[in-house]
């Protein structure tokens, strides 16, 4: 139970996060794939690099154990990620 | 207070600001739930739920037995957190509003139909979700929360993900890209 409520409030901030990038819009989403608004990358790769800081110091320190890493499997996560690019590009979602 | 009030209330905030927010709700579900941020699982699990209980035959495969298993998971609340703060996100800066097919950017490139923005909505969602499935995660579930452990597979999909995206709007916009 603890753990949905955790759930639901890190969505609720998730969500919050998003719409404040501005991701909820298609000409934001799309406007990266154009190379005319960066705020997508800009978001993502901030996002990425705070919580590799956090993630990894709080490794070192013992604190957490790392949840079971999303799998490579190169053809896979390659094909995935064209096909999904498509249908972003497509929706703008 | 009131310059925080004003930053809050603004409708975008700077993408570097909203992605430290977003990197230390990354490392909260690590570290509270032990779970990883997501949408499409969500999307899939419940799939399975509603596909089970209409066509437990067709759904009695690996894929939904054993990869996405259904059921209301972490990644289901997630989900629905998401879309609660993101309406909240839009009240805070007093944006809010039902829109059927308001981007003018759209707009200009597609023509003024509603129906064309709601199916091309459509069908890109499956072809997204498609991909999602095959590559393991969508853009959070996998390029951020994938790449925030180095998985290698999160920065594979990233790049497929830009080449295609590029590539279509590319297509989409022609001389207007």
């Amino acid at each position: 139970m603890t753990n949905y409520i955790i759930a639901l409030v890190l969505g609720v901030l998730f969500g919050f996060s998003l719409n404040k990038a501005g991701l909820t819009k298609y000409f934001k989403i799309v406007n990266v794939f154009r190379l005319t608004d960066f705020a997508v990358l800009k978001f993502m790769l901030t996002a990425l690099v705070v919580s590799m800081i956090g993630l990894y110091g709080l490794r070192g320190m013992g604190l957490i154990v790392f949840p079971t890493i999303p799998a490579t499997y190169i053809a896979g996560n390659l094909i995935g990620g064209l096909i999904f690019g498509v249908g972003m590009a497509l929706s703008g979602y | 207070m009131t310059w925080m009030k004003t930053q809050f209330q603004k409708e975008l905030w700077s993408p570097y600001v909203a992605g430290i927010l977003l990197g230390i709700v990354g490392v909260l579900a690590v570290w509270l739930s032990n779970s990883l941020l997501g949408a499409s699982g969500a999307f899939e699990t419940m799939a399975g739920m509603i596909g089970k209980a209409l066509s437990p035959k067709l759904f009695d495969n690996m894929y939904f037995n054993f990869i996405m298993p259904p059921g209301i998971t972490w990644g289901v609340v997630l989900f629905l957190g998401t879309i609660v703060g993101g309406g909240l996100g839009a009240l805070s800066s007093k944006t809010w509003k039902i829109s059927v097919n308001g981007d003018p950017q759209w707009r200009a490139i597609f023509g003024p139909q509603t129906w064309k923005r709601w199916l091309l909505g459509f069908v890109g969602a499956i072809i997204l979700e498609y991909g999602a499935g095959i590559a393991g995660g969508c853009t959070s579930g996998l390029a951020i929360s994938g790449g925030m452990l180095l998985a290698p597979a999160a920065y594979i999909f990233i790049a497929g993900m830009f080449a295609s995206g590029i590539l279509t709007t590319l297509v989409i916009y022609r001389k207007r890209y």
